[in-house]
């Protein structure tokens, strides 16, 4: 029996994939390199997904999950031949418990589907990543994935209750629950974000969020970059977390502009999207004080949106950013790295002067109320050399928000793109801890070899104590 | 203990507070590092010769989980600095020594918010993390382990571990400061954490209700739903012209202000955590109780809070047969001596996979051994 006969024994021949042209699509997500896929297989239910993945580990293959694809550090991409398993055709909404604000989903439910269903009973899922309209709950769980809203509610992990996993040994195990603390260590806030690392999660528990009762939406216009980071700076500082803090840059404005007409103004350097919700009094306060702030700082207009067509309109064109590039170069290297707030204007000045010197087209669209910088450099990779050039400028720029007391990634996870980065964030005992955290869970290393951790980074010297060892 | 043991001790014995905190076992040796690499160096000598260690912070919580036998109590409260507070930047690093009223005093200057528990007592903020107590201030907020940024573990054999990182929003690596948070000291010593805070809000309202379901469904995200022995409260935050109209729009009588309920001083405590749609149904179990209890129950979060004044474990097993069959808990977090209720119930089903996770960090499991569920 081969390696696909004992997967089509499983699930059937028509949810196994094997042809060559089906091996390439899934050899990618939406980033800038490509693996190699050795089968893909679409399981159905928590109990087909355990024995792919009993399959997988007779045969030595290594399983790599996969979303909707649209992840951008490669956590979907099979470094070694792999089996690649999709995890879409698992969307239904099992249940929903709009008294207790959670509901049961499969991980192939697509992010903006389930704040939709949920509209009606005034409820949404607050994580909400720009690629929402086509990205999974499941993916959104392991990349711990972020989204403008982000800011005042959170990121992923704090929006899911509890994961079902399959693990390494093909059991099923619930990690987290309905009700508060479960007992014991939180496996689940580990999973989160471990990028289909530590097992294939098949169900989630989320939490629902209220729809606010009140919302407003600012559009503040700068001359100049650096008084509209200054503006982010001092809202945090004035005592206001709003519900979402957004920049764009003049390019990422035009481009963005001329694709969905929204009525950007295209002669500023930098646009603003701020927005408050609430109780009316206060969003009504909160706006006034954003936009007395921006004035201080020398911006040249604000408008107001309340909810409705134009507010809509707005987030639908910060939402389609990167959309929009396709117009400047058919690729793009979109960047993700995080700086304390205080440091943003530092940060992006040197983004500018790397992009700059290395003669890079650089657009920024970015959450910039959580210091979340996405710089994206927009080129052609059949330009021989390019794709070197433009990786060499990211690792610059991942290198200044480094030294400014930053990270390497706010929300597209580490993936094989900043795997050989994590050193200059974590010292070699450091990574260690984190391999072997992995190899609890999963110690033949089955899940998504050669993601998150470089090399290397379990490291027999710091075993300086034997277990139970008494000299 | 063998006397190459003591030896190894000997230059931490130095610190320790006088007078002892109250409370502490009568064990071996008492030690207080002042530095991480203290705590390193003692717990690579603990894992050395097989000692078990006790990690002791305000010693607020030390009846949560199962009892540790030790040989050593290792007091964090001799780390303390303040490491490093942005204000503009909602974000402060502290050693885990700090007394979590201290931090939140600080914090206050700027009205600023860490939102841990307000009535802390002698915690510290190493140990609230470390046993994953959230606020009243919850149910607005998230629990705890939502605020932790980055911890510093010093792990059972002695490795200094930094997970996460000092910015608000962050996936590079595992998120061990989820993981740390509410471990109870089983993977190490939490030496120094980071933790995201919120500006307080202008003003604040607590209204008396006369049914907390229904002010819970009509409120817009409030602080927190609270029922009593004495009564049901809505505590709202925001600006004075919001709060006013929202309290206006729930009814009931509004005071200004935070008026919490006083923390339950019974000889015993149990939590109750179901599904936060069986509160009101956990809340009806506990008044029927005989004799009668007192209790704070949090509306939307699922929790109540239960005072114990005998070790009668009859109720005790009533309670938590009922809240296990809904995928719920009632743990035990405080008991008089000699009692012998059971500290956790049913161990979850990840057991096993949780034994793993400790030996990873603690190899010869000599930090907190035993203390949780399924004695890991």
């Amino acid at each position: 029996m081969s390696f696909l006969d004992a997967l089509h024994a499983v699930v059937g021949r028509e949810r196994v994939r094997s042809q060559p042209l089906e091996l390439l699509l899934f050899a990618k997500d939406a980033g800038v390199r490509a693996g190699t896929a050795a089968a893909v297989v679409f399981p159905e239910t928590p109990e087909e997904t355990a024995a792919c993945v009993r399959v997988a580990r007779e045969w030595g293959v290594p399983v790599i999950p996969r979303g909707a694809g649209t992840g951008l550090a490669g956590g979907a991409v099979p470094e070694e031949p792999g089996l690649v398993v999709v995890m879409t055709r698992m969307n239904r909404i099992h249940s929903v418990d709009v008294a207790g604000r959670t509901a049961w989903v499969g991980p192939g439910v697509i992010n903006l589907d389930l704040s939709v269903e949920l509209g009606r009973h005034g409820l949404h899922y607050a994580p909400d990543p720009s690629s929402q309209s086509a990205c999974t709950i499941g993916g959104n769980v392991g990349t711990n994935a972020g989204g403008p809203h982000c800011l005042a509610e959170g990121t992923t992990v704090a929006h899911i209750l509890a994961v079902e996993l399959v693990t390494a040994d093909a059991e099923i195990h619930i990690l987290g629950g309905e009700a508060p603390d479960p007992p014991g260590l939180d496996l689940r806030g580990v999973v989160v974000g471990s990028e289909g690392t530590l097992g294939l999660v098949t169900r989630i528990l989320v939490k629902l969020t209220q729809n606010p009762p009140h919302v407003r939406t600012l559009l503040i216009a700068f001359a100049d970059v650096a008084a509209a980071a200054k503006t982010v700076s001092d809202v945090i500082a004035a005592g206001i977390v709003p519900a979402a803090l957004e920049m764009m840059d003049r390019e990422m404005v035009r481009a963005v502009e001329n694709f969905v007409h929204a009525g950007f103004p295209t002669e500023a350097a930098a646009v603003l999207l701020a927005e408050v919700t609430g109780f009316e009094d206060g969003v009504v306060a909160e706006a006034g004080t954003i936009a007395r702030i921006a004035d201080a700082a020398g911006a040249n207009e604000v408008r107001v949106a309340s909810e409705g067509a134009e507010r809509d309109e707005w987030w639908r064109g910060r939402k389609s950013a990167f959309g929009a590039v396709a117009q400047a170069a058919p690729d793009y290297y979109l960047h993700d790295t995080v700086v304390p707030r205080t440091k943003l204007v530092d940060v992006l000045t040197d983004v500018y002067e790397i992009g700059g010197r290395y003669g890079l087209t650089m657009l920024n669209v970015f959450h910039a109320g959580d210091g979340n910088l996405h710089p994206l450099v927009a080129f052609d990779a059949r330009e021989p050399g390019m794709l070197d050039k433009v990786e060499e400028a990211a690792k610059e720029m991942v290198r200044v928000s480094v030294e400014a007391g930053g990270s390497l990634s706010g929300e597209h996870g580490v993936g094989s793109e900043k795997r050989d980065l994590m050193p200059l964030v974590f010292d070699p005992v450091d990574l260690d801890a984190q391999a072997r955290l992995r190899d609890a869970f999963d110690p033949d290393g089955l899940f998504n070899p050669g993601k998150v951790l470089p090399s290397g980074s379990r490291c027999a010297d710091f075993d300086y104590v034997a277990a139970g060892a008494v000299p | 203990m063998t006397g190459t043991a003591d030896r190894a001790l000997a230059p931490y014995l130095e610190t320790i507070p006088d007078p002892l905190p109250e409370g502490l076992p009568a064990v071996g040796h008492v030690v207080a590092p002042r530095s991480v690499d203290e705590a390193a160096a003692i717990l690579a000598i603990a894992s050395r010769h097989g000692l078990s260690v006790l990690v002791w912070g305000g010693g607020t919580h030390q009846g949560y989980g199962h009892p540790v036998r030790s040989d050593v109590v290792l007091l964090t409260t001799e780390m303390r600095r303040v490491v490093e507070w942005l204000p503009d930047d909602l974000t402060v690093l502290v050693d885990a020594g700090v007394p979590v009223a201290e931090l939140t005093r600080m914090l206050d200057e700027r009205s600023q918010t860490p939102v841990l528990p307000e009535h802390p007592g002698d915690a510290t903020v190493g140990g609230v993390v470390a046993a994953g107590i959230s606020g009243w201030g919850r149910l607005r907020y998230g629990p705890v382990r939502d605020r932790v940024l980055q911890v510093v573990i010093v792990t059972g054999d002695g490795r200094v571990v930094t997970g996460g990182g000092r910015v608000v929003k962050n996936v590079t690596g595992y998120d061990l400061p989820r993981l740390a948070t509410g471990s109870l000291g089983s993977l190490g010593v939490i030496a120094t954490v980071c933790l995201k805070l919120w500006p307080r809000p202008s003003f604040a309202a607590s209204i008396a209700v006369s049914d907390p379901v229904e002010a819970l469904a009509k409120a817009y995200r409030p602080l927190a739903v609270l029922e009593t022995d004495a009564g049901s409260w809505v505590y709202l935050t925001g600006t004075e012209a919001e709060v006013v109209a929202q309290a206006r729009a729930l009814g009931g009588a509004a005071e200004e202000g935070l008026g919490w309920p006083d923390p339950l001083d019974d000889p015993g405590v149990v939590v109750v955590r179901v599904p936060p749609r069986l509160t009101p149904e956990a809340v009806r179990r506990v008044r029927s109780i005989d004799g009668g209890v007192r209790f704070r129950a949090a509306h939307g979060v699922g929790e109540v809070r239960v005072g114990l004044v005998s070790g009668d474990g009859g109720p005790v097993a009533v309670l938590r047969r009922w809240a296990e069959s809904h995928e719920g808990s009632v743990v035990l977090e405080r008991a008089a001596d000699g009692w012998t209720l059971d500290p956790w119930g049913a161990p979850p089903g990840s057991v096993d996979l949780q034994a793993k996770v400790k030996a990873a960090f603690d190899p010869a499991g000599v930090v907190n051994p035993g203390r949780l569920p399924g004695g890991i």
